[in-house]
């Protein structure tokens, strides 16, 4: 037991007036802290996409190369595949997001930040950033493997993070719909669940495995409106520095940027408008207002 | 069997203490919360709080009861910023609920009913944590950190996953981080609900001395023990309305009188009679009779002075009388006597 110092609570405020940017970091820092306590986040979301692209290069690699040297001359199967694999670890990560929303309110976390004098936006911010963080880190890595198998990336170090950066640009849409999940359910399994089960078809009906051309219509018809298609098109285009998009014709820049300029215009108004839903039912759910 | 205890003096040493006038000055004339005609309904139409007025002067301990959904949680979450009253003026520290909630968030601790730790993060990343969000100066974290964890006897697993802590611990934990900032007023929403004797104990010693240091607390709690020990003054909300207040020893003599506990031999039946008895009986005028579930409890002016001469009396109608116990009136009776009924705490206890 200790002894009680003679120190008494005094009416003031001894509060070191913290700034927005103050409140991101603390938050910033929870949440890293949080994925690397929890490997389930960290290894799980970043397994799935690795077994992917190590079994579909050794085991579609030769069939599928064919399909893709018609459409991309001199492109082999694992450099068109990676770039699919970095927006694949975009996606798996982003479930995350709502997934630790949905336990914070489970646990009561979420209560004590409410209660506590923490700005609500630099709040979100921090926990966002650090989630968008990860994702960088992880399109990272799997950047790194793509090329130990032998992928090239045509662009150098700076497509590299270009590729980081469209994989981050391409997550907050997912991310919005994660949390959006979350908040409405606020239950867990639903959230993991309906985040999950959206993962696979957005995936496979889209140009990250096989050429668009190759693929039945209704798969084709469906890709114009899947962001996957949109995400990995940015990335590929960036990787091969060729302009690979078909779902939309532009031809206003040039080379890669007419696949690069249209597919991120695209994936940020996604992300706005994703991120306004999300950003209104948090605010919602964070309001004294009675309900 | 049961022993004869008479327990006319308060067992409460900080009532006893108030009571021979060595109470403490109060640190400022301001009260610590000052709630006029709070009404709160929900969006369903519920009225959960009905017309509450309530002052609690700074350095209080002052307890807040009432049975299941009677409008505690529902108060504390709009003195604590959660909820925004439907009507009524509240201010809490001197700012206003409506217009000043963050200045409110930086005076106040909460801790909340369920338990609110970080399972991923160890004990001391919890209280950092809170440190951090409650803005504690980066030179005082260190320190503020270790003291807290030594408060609450958690420093031997200070480095440990929280989520590993049994339910006390977890509890420590949480009140722990409640307090970072030192603040004016800390609500403790059931903080032992659910936690084994030894565990609450350990907690009210804790809440003692936070109290004894000059933190005003406004505590909720379904342990009558505990309200009477810890509490300096008294609420009871029934409904959505108070319906008493005073200190524990105050609502106890409105209960009038003492209390005759007798176990009784026989079935319901021996009981039935019983109480047919007691309520015809000479002696007692205005008693309250009530069935319990080993015999009867009669409560009256003159238990202690007629007592005997109803076991007689109960004696010669061929019942029999296995114990008796005449006491001073508890909380409970108190409660009894005000909602009708008994606060059942056996359904919230479990071993921690």
């Amino acid at each position: 037991m200790s002894t009680p110092t003679d120190q008494r609570a005094t009416g003031e405020v001894s509060r070191s007036a913290n700034t927005f940017a103050g409140d991101v970091w603390v938050n910033f820092k929870r949440w890293n802290l949080k994925a690397v306590r929890n490997p389930f986040v960290l290894v799980v979301s970043l397994a799935q996409p690795v077994i992917f692209l190590v079994l579909f290069t050794e085991v579609f690699g030769n069939v599928a190369g064919g399909a893709v040297s018609q459409g991309l001359p001199g492109v082999d199967y694992t450099s068109f595949l990676v770039p699919a694999i970095a927006i694949q670890v975009a996606l798996a990560s982003a479930v995350t997001s709502g997934i630790g929303l949905v336990n914070d309110i489970e646990n009561g976390m979420f209560e004590k930040v409410l209660v506590s004098p923490m700005n609500r936006t630099a709040v979100f911010v921090g926990k966002t950033a650090a989630e968008v963080f990860r994702i960088a880190l992880q399109i990272t890595v799997i950047l790194g493997l793509g090329v130990l198998l032998g992928a090239e990336i045509e662009t150098g170090i700076v497509g590299a993070a270009g590729i980081v950066a469209v994989g981050i640009v391409f997550s907050l849409w997912f991310i919005a719909f994660s949390n959006t999940l979350a908040v409405l359910t606020r239950d867990q399994e639903s959230t993991i669940i309906g985040a999950n089960l959206l993962q696979f078809p957005l995936l496979f009906l889209s140009s990250a495995f096989l050429p668009l051309e190759v693929l039945p219509t209704w798969i084709q018809t469906f890709a114009r409106i899947n962001p996957v298609t949109y995400g990995v098109d940015a990335a590929r285009a960036i990787m091969l520095d060729e302009n690979v998009m078909t779902v939309l014709e532009v031809t206003a820049f040039d080379g890669a940027l007419n696949t690069i300029v249209p597919a991120v215009a695209v994936l940020v108004g996604l992300g706005l408008a994703f991120g306004s839903g999300a950003v209104y039912l948090l605010s919602r759910a964070s309001s004294s207002d009675v309900r | 069997m049961s022993n004869e205890r008479a327990m006319t003096e308060s067992d409460n040493p900080r009532e006893r203490a108030r009571e021979t006038g060595a109470d403490r000055t109060p640190m400022s004339e301001r009260p610590s919360i000052d709630i006029d005609g709070l009404e709160l309904t929900y969006g369903d139409g519920t009225t959960a709080v009905d017309g509450v007025d309530l002052t609690v002067a700074d350095g209080e301990f002052f307890g807040f009861l009432g049975p299941n959904g009677a409008g505690k949680t529902t108060t504390i979450k709009v003195l604590a910023t959660l909820l925004s009253p439907t009507a009524g003026s509240v201010a809490v520290n001197g700012f206003d609920v409506r217009t000043e909630p963050r200045k409110i968030r930086e005076s106040i601790g909460y801790m909340a009913q369920e338990t609110s730790i970080d399972p991923e993060l160890t004990a001391e990343e919890n209280i950092r944590f809170a440190c951090e969000a409650y803005g504690v100066p980066r030179g005082d974290r260190d320190e503020r950190t270790a003291e807290l964890l030594d408060l609450v006897d958690l420093v031997d697993v200070a480095d440990k996953r929280s989520e590993e802590f049994s339910g006390g611990m977890k509890k420590r934990l949480d009140a722990a981080t409640a307090l970072v900032h030192r603040p004016a007023l800390v609500f403790l929403d059931e903080p032992t609900t659910g936690l084994d004797p030894k565990a609450r104990n350990r907690l009210w010693e804790y809440f003692e001395r936070i109290n004894d240091r000059g933190t005003t607390i406004f505590l909720t709690t379904q342990y009558l023990e505990e309200a009477d020990k810890l509490c300096e003054r008294l609420a009871v909300i029934l409904d959505g309305e108070i319906v008493a207040d005073g200190s524990p020893a105050d609502l106890k003599r409105q209960v009038g009188g003492d209390v005759l506990d007798i176990e009784l031999g026989g079935d319901g039946e021996a009981r039935t009679r019983a109480t047919t008895i007691a309520r015809e009986f000479d002696a007692f005028r205005d008693a309250t009779v009530e069935e319990t579930d080993t015999g009867i409890s009669v409560t009256a002016e003159s238990a202690r002075q007629s007592g005997t001469d109803l076991l007689v009396a109960l004696r010669d109608a061929g019942l029999t009388v296995t114990g008796f116990n005449v006491r001073a009136p508890t909380l409970d009776d108190v409660f009894l006597a005000i909602t009708g009924e008994r606060v059942d705490t056996n359904e919230t206890e479990e071993s921690a």
